[in-house]
């Protein structure tokens, strides 16, 4: 039997049902309105098989459209596996991002240091560059257990020779407590495939240079260090500020670094806040909680969250709450068990 | 008019337009269980209450359309939705070019987001707005307006207009003979159409001379022969259904399906989060309360059966398509709004060779401007000091929805 994939969506089509039929049943969304051919809210492009047009009236899908692609679900019969998308406006998003190809690299230790409280910073030398944005992630082969994890990049995509991952220590963990906790060491030589994920910095023609705000959970701050290097290199006089969230002052790190980009850029803010201890250099709460104190609209700004997923939550409300648009809310969100390697895209998400 | 009702369903003769009006959903859904095709008398006509029979009347061919007797004594003849054959083929060819899916694409997005970003502006930042007089309604008419080249007729006409000529055409009310029940209904909507003459007259002899690139000039001139135009009078009456059914329903529509959005603040959420989910959240709203609630008929041409009725030829029918959307044996729940329903075609929009011919373009306006709405405010909620009233039977929506949100 035919099958019809939409997005990440993919469902038989018995005989005799359209392929909006046959998604429609299955319980997947496709727009559709008057499922007669004549209204085109179902138009769809077919980017692999083919499908039979059937009773496609000539008016809604004229035979330019059908040479190129695009067919009516609610009339079209699939002749093979087909995958389509629907072809309306809302399809079309301005400033897409490009994908970086995945790839399989083998790359070299060449530094762990202890940067806070259960916190490394590791450095991977590749043997040749990678292509990324920042902000994505790379996954690595855990020695002798055949396992994989997620790391976010701190880079920029212009230090594409030397990866910068930030390790938090977890109680247990194959990767942490057993090894980069462990006997880890620099010349030891991982497996990494990447980069991944959609968390990463705009394409530069798609970054207008207006306000930002970063909101990251411990670790979560290695892929908003390369988010807003990259912001701050591309606008140097735009509005950026980075709250850092963590529970005690021992586990902050790289306040040197941040302090150095405030010197640098006089429209950044960095902001640790901590949120299990009072001391008179830090704030005290947690990081929405800053946020939503120190600024009163968010109307135009862009926001990037990484953390946990209460901060992806809560952090996600704070925004909208300042009236950020939804859609310039960016979220990557950590979890204890990261995925395992079923990588068929170079999109595979580890955020939402 | 005589009639053949069963003994049980007497209570069909106590229903009254007032009761219709306010909420139609009681009586349609003990149709639906106990008559799906009823000879209801407030109406002096059989009415259409479940999906199966509303899609066998839309899409039958020993049926016509005909326009329901207080809408054909609104917008006079030849309507568009009230004609058939050969002038209802020159009407659609008429009016379905600038609502073709390619050709919408084309200004739907250039003509509706600057409009619904002007009405934003207005009150944004005012913490609270009441949304169907303040944004649904407005951006629905302007977008329309400017598309028909009605640019120098104000918004709030516009709304008037289509107000005054839905209870006009809803004044469907017959007594006992038959006859109109409340002919004075029908003075604001004569009112309405002589404003709009009054208007659209002077644009009309403009454009014959000097066409240019509104929908009104093109079903002037197009498909004519070279220095004819298709007579004026031949059209209002389609300029009519266009400043009512066209202007009013994306508002409702929009309205409609924030209300029910409202209703279930989690799937508001969803959506806010990812406007990706606006079109198939309005396509639940439309479901739910279907702007086009009971407007359009069918007559029949020949004797027929129906639902276990026979019929003879000439026998109206109103297709009750806000009662086909609630029908039990298709939703579940149906009177709840859901975003995750299983995504059935609904018929909102109608069926057959009248169904909507703007479809298409209905469906954008109204995404677009929840789009815009929910991208400016994205901390939109109910205002829950006042309630949500629905009303109408022929064209049905949220009278009023007051919001609020911080600012």
């Amino acid at each position: 039997m035919p099958r019809v994939s939409v997005g990440s969506s993919s469902v038989e089509a018995p005989p005799g049902q359209s392929v909006l039929e046959s998604l429609l049943r299955a319980g997947v969304w496709m727009p559709s309105s008057c499922n007669q051919g004549t209204c085109g809210t179902c138009k769809v492009t077919v980017l692999s098989g083919s499908v039979d047009h059937r009773d496609s009236p000539l008016e809604t899908l004229p035979a330019e459209q059908r040479d190129a692609g695009l067919a009516l679900a609610c009339q079209s019969h699939p002749t093979c596996d087909v995958e389509v998308t629907p072809a309306g406006p809302t399809s079309a998003r301005a400033g897409e991002a490009r994908t970086h190809p995945l790839r399989d690299l083998t790359a070299t230790i060449t530094g762990i240091e202890d940067v806070a409280r259960d916190t490394r910073k590791v450095l991977l030398a590749l043997p040749e560059p990678l292509a990324f944005s920042a902000g994505q992630c790379v996954e690595l082969e855990v020695p002798r257990t055949g396992e994989r994890r997620q790391f976010s990049l701190a880079n920029t995509a212009t230090e594409d020779r030397v990866l910068e991952l930030h390790v938090r220590l977890v109680e247990g963990g194959a990767a942490t407590e057993r090894w980069l906790f462990a006997d880890a060491a620099c010349g030891d030589e991982v497996r990494v495939t990447g980069p991944l994920g959609d968390f990463r910095a705009p394409e530069p023609e798609a970054d207008d240079g207006g306000p930002m705000v970063l909101l990251g959970g411990g670790t979560g701050l290695a892929p908003l260090l390369g988010i807003v290097r990259t912001a701050l290199e591309r606008h140097p006089d735009r509005e950026a500020v980075l709250y850092h969230g963590v529970r005690h002052a021992a586990d902050l790190y790289d306040r040197e670094r941040l302090v150095d980009l405030e010197n640098r850029f006089a429209g950044f803010r960095f902001v640790p806040v901590l949120s299990r201890e009072e001391t008179r250099a830090y704030r005290t709460g947690y990081v929405t909680e800053a946020f939503l104190a120190d600024v009163s609209s968010a109307r135009g700004w862009t926001g990037w969250l990484c953390g946990s997923p209460a901060l992806f939550e809560s952090g996600a409300a704070a925004f909208k709450r300042r009236r950020m648009a939804p859609r310039l809310i960016h979220r990557e969100k950590f979890t204890a068990a990261p995925a395992t390697s079923s990588l068929t895209s170079p999109l595979t998400s580890t955020g939402a | 008019m005589t009639t053949t009702q069963q003994p049980s369903l007497a209570w069909l003769d106590d229903v009254t337009m007032t009761e219709l009006e306010r909420n139609p959903y009681p009586v349609y859904e003990r149709l639906r269980a106990e008559a799906p095709l009823a000879f209801v008398p407030v109406l002096g006509a059989y009415v259409a209450s479940t999906a199966e029979i509303c899609r066998e009347v839309a899409t039958s061919d020993s049926f016509e359309a005909i326009i329901p007797p207080a809408g054909g004594r609104t917008f006079g003849h030849p309507a568009i939705i009230g004609v058939n054959g050969d002038v209802h083929a020159d009407l659609r060819s008429m009016v379905e070019p600038a609502l073709q899916p390619m050709e919408v694409d084309r200004y739907v997005d250039d003509l509706v987001r600057p409009i619904a970003r002007t009405y934003l502006e207005k009150f944004e930042d005012a913490g609270k707005a009441e949304l169907v007089a303040d944004f649904c309604e407005p951006v629905s008419v302007r977008s329309l307006g400017d598309l028909l080249g009605l640019e120098s007729v104000d918004s709030e006409t516009l709304r008037r207009w289509f107000a005054q000529l839905n209870r006009s055409f809803t004044n469907a009310a017959v007594d006992e003979n038959g006859e109109f029940a409340n002919p004075e209904g029908f003075v604001e909507g004569d009112q309405a159409k002589a404003e709009i003459r009054a208007v659209v007259d002077p644009l009309i002899d403009e454009w014959i001379t000097n066409p240019g690139d509104s929908a009104i000039s093109h079903w002037l001139h197009d498909g004519m022969p070279e220095g004819e135009t298709r007579d004026r009078d031949y059209i209002y009456p389609t300029i009519y259904v266009y400043l009512l059914g066209a202007m009013q329903e994306p508002g409702h529509g929009a309205a409609s399906t924030l209300a029910g959005l409202f209703t279930k603040p989690e799937q508001l959420e969803e959506v806010v989060d990812d406007p990706t989910l606006i079109p198939r959240a309005v396509s639940e709203g439309m479901r739910w309360t279907s702007p086009i609630w009971s407007a359009t008929a069918r007559i029949s041409k020949e004797p027929v059966t129906l639902a276990g009725h026979d019929l003879p030829a000439g026998t109206v029918i109103l297709q009750s398509y806000g009662s086909a959307n609630h029908d039990t044996g298709l939703y579940d729940a149906p009177s709840e709004f859901d975003l995750h329903r299983p995504p059935l075609p609904h018929l909102a929009f109608g069926a057959g060779n009248h169904a909507c011919a703007g479809i298409y373009y209905a469906n954008h306006v109204m995404r677009i401007a929840l789009e815009e709405l929910l991208e400016a405010i994205p901390n939109l909620e109910r205002d829950t000091s006042e309630d949500v009233e629905f009303w109408g039977w022929g064209f049905r929506g949220p009278t009023t929805l007051h919001a609020t949100w911080e600012v």
